[in-house]
């Protein structure tokens, strides 16, 4: 097997990268693909309390590293899923405690035997940034639609188009009501500036957030707006062609009814 | 403190503005090595700084001078125009957009001081998409197929043309061209140079400033002014 290797980066912190892999990684595990998600974010670790596995860890990417178990041993395997597997970032070491190359080694074990390889980036630009992406192929830069994430997102996708290409774009917790007021860039606004390609919207929505602290990630729940946008993401990474919806605050019930039928 | 490295290399401040002395006699490695050093103890002292690179005598080949502009570059400096005694070097030098003379300037009695011509014929050509963070810096004139994004700049000693969205920030004619002009299609940026002037945007914008035509700034009376561009001027 020689899986796909993806980095889920922004620069911005707390725009959503985390929660984005948790949902991602789950989707993807619910179509059959074997997934493998590793926190990159070494020192403060999250993934897991999004994935409800806090409780399941023993080693984590610095112990591999170092050599202090093998892979497997720090593979965490998700309770639902048994596709999915997290490799856990260490919570008491610094980002300068692995190297590039190291992660570049790590990923190469870790793809031959996953269809995914999904990473989850520390926010910043920094050696933590630079582990992250050092072993990737692709790249998934995620933005909220505000000003200062996305001049962010424009500088990583600057750092990250010399050696991976054009990454794909999330654009989270976008405000449907906001962007009709003015009071919020709209899609067309954001990829005027960031100029890559599109891969999904995820509307604002409170499920999101009672999903992290219930360790349940929103992908699961098919009536949640956000988790219905992660899942046609899931389905656009998998090659599907899946329309991008406009999305907007109240619609017609016409146009819903058409969507649901759709399965948009 | 001063090896033998600063013989070979030396940065003076004379009337004419800051210069770098290039010895013409040695290895021209050796002089990079040394001018390497010298810009380090500097500590970007000089970035930004227009300096004149003073070449005396010596005969500059291409890939001498591809050398030095990559320290440049590194150090984030401009130059403002070359002094070369020789003709081919100047050639060589113009060819590669860099203003050239074959001496440094006398002042005039009003203590102006006269600046060579930018090349004309000359002109960095990108195709891309400057993003945040990224700069872009060229003694001549510079015509970009693709948007200034916010945090992203352009550092240029003679006219700035964007075929796409200005969002940053351009400086043109750097340090003191006032005769140079920014055109862009979409004229959004936060700030716009030209010479020693510069012009920011408005504060609180009542509407959002997104320009339908293209737009032409330049210098008039002390000010930068920004007007529909027509297609002539």
């Amino acid at each position: 097997m020689n899986g796909r290797v993806i980095v889920m980066t922004s620069g911005k912190g707390g725009v959503g990268k985390t929660t984005a892999t948790a949902n991602i990684g789950l989707g993807l595990a619910k179509h059959g693909q074997k997934v493998v998600l590793i926190d990159g974010d070494i020192g403060l670790r999250n993934l897991d309390i999004l994935l409800g596995l806090e409780n399941r860890i023993v080693y984590h990417l610095v112990d591999v590293v170092r050599g202090r178990c093998q892979v497997r041993q720090a593979l965490v395997k998700d309770k639902r899923v048994p596709d999915l597997s997290l490799l856990p970032a260490s919570q008491i070491d610094q980002k300068d405690a692995i190297n590039p190359d190291q992660m570049r080694e790590l990923v190469g074990q870790l793809r031959e035997d996953h269809d995914f390889v999904l990473i989850d980036c520390p926010a910043g630009i920094e050696q933590g940034f630079r582990n992250a992406v050092a072993g990737a192929d692709e790249a998934v830069v995620i933005t909220t639609p505000d000003v200062s994430p996305v001049r962010d997102a424009d500088r990583v996708i600057g750092l990250l188009q010399n050696e991976l290409g054009d990454p794909k774009l999330l654009i989270n917790r976008m405000s449907p009501d906001m962007v009709r007021r003015g009071d919020m860039l709209d899609r067309g606004d954001v990829l005027d500036i960031l100029a890559v390609p599109l891969l999904g919207i995820v509307p604002e929505d409170e499920e999101v957030v009672v999903a992290g602290n219930r360790g349940t990630p929103v992908v699961l729940n098919d009536r949640a707006k956000s988790g219905q946008a992660y899942s046609r993401i899931v389905r656009r990474l998998l090659g599907e062609d899946v329309p991008i919806a406009e999305l907007s605050g109240r619609r017609g019930i016409i146009p819903r009814v058409l969507d649901s039928i759709l399965g948009r | 403190m001063s090896g033998a490295g600063a013989q070979l290399f030396r940065i003076k401040g004379l009337k004419s503005g800051p210069t770098f002395l290039f010895d013409d006699q040695a290895e021209f490695v050796d002089i990079i090595a040394a001018a390497e050093e010298e810009l380090s103890r500097a500590s970007g002292f000089f970035r930004n700084a227009p300096v004149i690179l003073h070449f005396g005598n010596r005969l500059i080949r291409k890939q001498d001078w591809q050398r030095l502009k990559e320290l440049l570059l590194r150090e984030e400096m401009l130059p403002r125009y070359a002094v070369a005694a020789l003709q081919e070097s100047r050639d060589i030098l113009y060819r590669e957009g860099l203003p050239v003379r074959d001496s440094l300037p006398r002042l005039t009695p009003h203590g102006r001081r006269e600046e060579p011509a930018a090349p004309s014929g000359n002109a960095l050509y990108l195709r891309c998409n400057l993003r945040s963070g990224q700069k872009q810096t060229f003694a001549g004139n510079v015509v970009l197929v693709g948007d200034i994004n916010q945090g992203a700049e352009i550092l240029a000693g003679g006219d700035v043309i964007v075929f796409g969205t200005i969002r940053g920030m351009v400086h043109a004619g750097y340090p003191d061209n006032t005769a140079a002009v920014i055109i862009a299609l979409s004229l959004t940026p936060l700030q716009l140079r030209i010479g020693p002037l510069i012009a920011r945007a408005e504060d609180n914008p009542k509407r959002s400033r997104r320009a339908q035509q293209p737009e032409l700034a330049y210098v008039n009376e002390e000010h930068i002014m920004i007007i529909p561009y027509q297609g002539k001027r």
